[in-house]
């Protein structure tokens, strides 16, 4: 079996055996059926596949949204399936930053207050540490300075992207899940913020990227590809 | 303290919800507030009518019911009547105290018996007589228009007899069974004047004769001196006159005889028991016991019925602003579940996003209490008002062996008591508010807690 293969190799993530079925009604949807793969720390990497294929579900499974009927899933070498409470919590907060579809601000937060949030949930007890922090975040995802103080209803879709990209960047996780980023967003600006994202992937940060658009994926490290909640594919970029 | 700031700032980020919030429950609150502020100043007006009227009765001799009550208008419901002072019709006819010589009277051995029973604290035994000797000018007597018997008096201000009161117990102006009244000049009794040929008169008796404390006048041949003078504030109760009792026996010569013992009770509660003990004591053919309980009863029944309604209001309010603050929060809830989503997918544990939650409802819960408890202040003696009824209506409807309606209408002691219901509102309220607010909150953080924990960020913020 791969699986040994997988589980011995070194990853930023590693799934061995993934299941998560959903019930809806008397039907069971196999959302992910059995996934095994290694993620290469610090790459990006495309997770592809036709909407409904199970990228989300997978995403919230590495992201600790939600929890795997069955397998293990391993960040950094700690097993993320079976967390609760506390060490949930700290996960969500420390380990990973999400990049949403719908952008998912705070609505009556402003941009910059947006990015504090996860700092402030994390305990970080200086204020203006923090606000600074915030500052150079937004400057780094190439929010315009007149944009950082206002509410995301007053910003665009990309600059709302923007905004969120520096929320999950906050408190320095090893893990970016975005899941279908550029969704919402107009070709360019989808590029741009790929763009920004790619930007990300680093020595010690890797960035997973869920999508069913092809231009994206090209310009990934690696493109691992899903059908019907299996892994069909694995390219190397 | 973090949690803290970030409610406030929730609050105020959005503070069209938040203005609705305070206002809707602010209403309510204010509603509860005032209805208790009003019940209690119910309660307590209850209790001081009950604490004025409710632990006296009376003792007369039997079958003596439908004396001259009238001409004792003035005195309060612990005095009882004066059962053998003739009917208001007779006293144009000249009557003197001859009239009732035939009549039973009670005994110093009577009030003996009584003061031995139970519960019975005090007694004061009275005779009343009435004057119409020539030593003494009664005051004249104008017709009140509004008076329902005023037919009964003499026209334009002719004469009317004096009614003469002896009594045991006159140190206190309350004992000699003038409610209302105030001493003028002068005093009450002593204790060793229990003989003297002293009197306490009424305000119109004194101006009708140009007496003035000090002065003597002859009552029956014997020269008494005024050592008091009151007034009651009516015309009946101001052309009177008080003698100690052995004096007025003395004077009247009615030796021995009691026409009335005005009997106190420890409570209120103990009225009813202690005159039936007394019924048996001196057997039903002795003695008349009358009770205040009816007059209790009827004067307060529309102040009883406006605390029932403003009881009602108050359970209801309260029901009222807790079911408003759990089912906005719930709504609130469940409009903000994508908020909740993302504070939890971002790294925000339950108890954070419950803490919030909880202190947002309590903030607009302890602002819409500050408000409710500003309302009360303007608008609690406005719902007392309207509550009760209108107090001389209801007074004059109720009936009393002897006219005692009569005298509580022309006199309008229940009227007083009822018109005044004084609904002072206390700071109190200010800590009522807050308990209701920080309750109704904590209620309120149910909602929150139980549901916050059941949000999954991946459901609630799946999109397709
Ligand atoms: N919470 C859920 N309850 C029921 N079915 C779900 C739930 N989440 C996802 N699914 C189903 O699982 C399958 C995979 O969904 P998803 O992971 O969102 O796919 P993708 O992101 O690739 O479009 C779909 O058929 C979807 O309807
Ligand atoms: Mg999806």
């Amino acid at each position: 079996m791969s699986n040994t293969a997988v589980a011995t190799s070194s990853g930023a993530a590693v799934l061995e055996d993934v299941v998560k079925h959903f019930k809806s009604g008397s039907d069971t949807v196999h959302a992910v059926d059995g996934v095994s793969v290694a993620i290469p720390r610090g790459k990006l990497v495309a997770l592809k596949g036709p909407s409904g294929c199970g990228k989300s579900t997978l995403l919230n499974l590495l992201g600790a949204l939600d929890r795997p009927d069955s397998g293990r899933i391993v960040v950094d070498g700690a097993d993320v399936s079976g967390l609760s409470g506390a060490a949930e919590v700290a996960y969500r907060r420390d380990k990973v930053g999400f990049v949403f579809q719908m952008f998912n601000l705070m609505p009556y937060l402003s941009a910059i207050e947006n990015v504090m949030l996860p700092m402030e949930l994390r305990g970080e007890p200086n204020a203006q540490g923090r606000r600074t922090l915030a500052e150079s975040l937004l400057s780094r995802v190439k929010l315009a300075p007149d944009r950082h103080r206002r509410r995301p209803t007053r910003l665009s879709g990309g600059e709302q992207q923007r905004v969120a990209i520096a929320r999950a960047l906050a408190n320095d996780p090893s893990l970016i899940l975005a899941d279908e980023p550029t969704a919402n967003l107009d070709s360019t600006t989808g590029e741009q913020i790929v763009g920004l994202l790619r930007s990300l992937a680093s020595d010690d940060r890797t960035v997973l990227i869920a999508t069913h658009d092809n231009s994206i994926a090209r310009q990934a490290d690696l493109v691992v590809t899903m059908r019907d909640g299996k892994l069909v594919g694995r390219d190397e970029g | 303290m973090k949690t803290l700031r970030w409610a406030a700032r929730a609050l105020l980020r959005a503070p069209l919800r938040a203005a609705l919030l305070v206002g809707v429950l602010g209403v309510s609150i204010g509603l509860a507030l005032i209805m208790i502020t009003v019940d209690g100043a119910f309660d307590e007006r209850l209790d001081e009518i009950q604490s004025e009227v409710g632990t006296t009765l009376t003792v007369q001799p039997a079958g003596s019911f439908g004396g001259g009550f009238i001409l004792r208008g003035g005195f309060g419901p612990g005095a009882g009547g004066g059962p053998n002072a003739p009917n208001a019709g007779d006293t144009a006819d000249g009557a003197d105290t001859d009239a009732d010589a035939g009549q039973a009277t009670l005994t110093d051995e009577a009030a003996e018996a009584i003061a031995s029973i139970e519960h019975v604290t005090d007694y004061a035994r009275t005779i009343t007589a009435l004057y119409s000797g020539d030593e003494l000018v009664a005051g004249t007597v104008e017709r009140p228009g509004n008076s329902p018997f005023a037919g009964n008096l003499p026209e334009g201000g002719r004469p009317i007899l004096i009614l003469v009161t002896g009594t045991d117990d006159p140190t206190e102006l309350s004992s000699l069974g003038v409610q209302n009244a105030e001493i003028t000049s002068g005093r009450t009794f002593e204790v060793d004047e229990g003989e003297a040929n002293v009197a306490v008169i009424g305000e119109g008796l004194a101006e009708a004769n140009g007496l003035v404390v000090g002065d003597t006048f002859s009552v029956n041949e014997a020269e008494v001196e005024v050592v008091g003078i009151y007034t009651s504030g009516t015309q009946f109760g101001d052309n009177a006159m008080f003698l100690p009792l052995d004096t007025a026996r003395a004077l009247f010569d009615r030796e021995g005889e009691v026409d009335a013992i005005s009997v106190r009770v420890d409570t209120a509660e103990n009225v009813s028991a202690t005159a039936e003990a007394i019924r048996e004591t001196l057997g039903e053919d002795v003695a008349d016991v009358t009770t205040q309980e009816a007059t209790f009863d009827a004067i307060s029944a529309p102040l009883a019925d406006a605390a029932d309604s403003s009881r009602i209001g108050m359970i209801a309010a309260l029901i009222a602003s807790a079911a408003i603050i759990l089912f906005s929060v719930a709504i609130v809830a469940r409009q903000r579940i994508k908020e909740i989503g993302i504070l939890k997918a971002i790294g925000a544990s339950n108890w954070h996003v419950v803490g919030q939650m909880t202190l947002e409802t309590a903030f607009v819960a302890v602002i819409a209490a500050v408000i409710g408890a500003l309302a009360t202040f303007p608008l609690a003696q406005t719902v007392a008002n309207g509550l009760v009824s209108d107090p001389t209506i209801q007074v004059g409807g109720f009936g009393r062996p002897g006219g005692g309606a009569a005298v509580q209408a022309v006199d309008g002691p229940g009227s007083n008591l009822l018109g005044e219901v004084d609904v002072a509102v206390s700071p109190e309220v200010f800590g009522y508010a807050l308990a209701i607010a920080l309750g109704l909150a904590l209620v309120a953080t149910l909602i929150p807690a139980w549901y916050v924990g059941r949000v999954k960020p991946a459901e609630v913020l799946r999109y397709e």
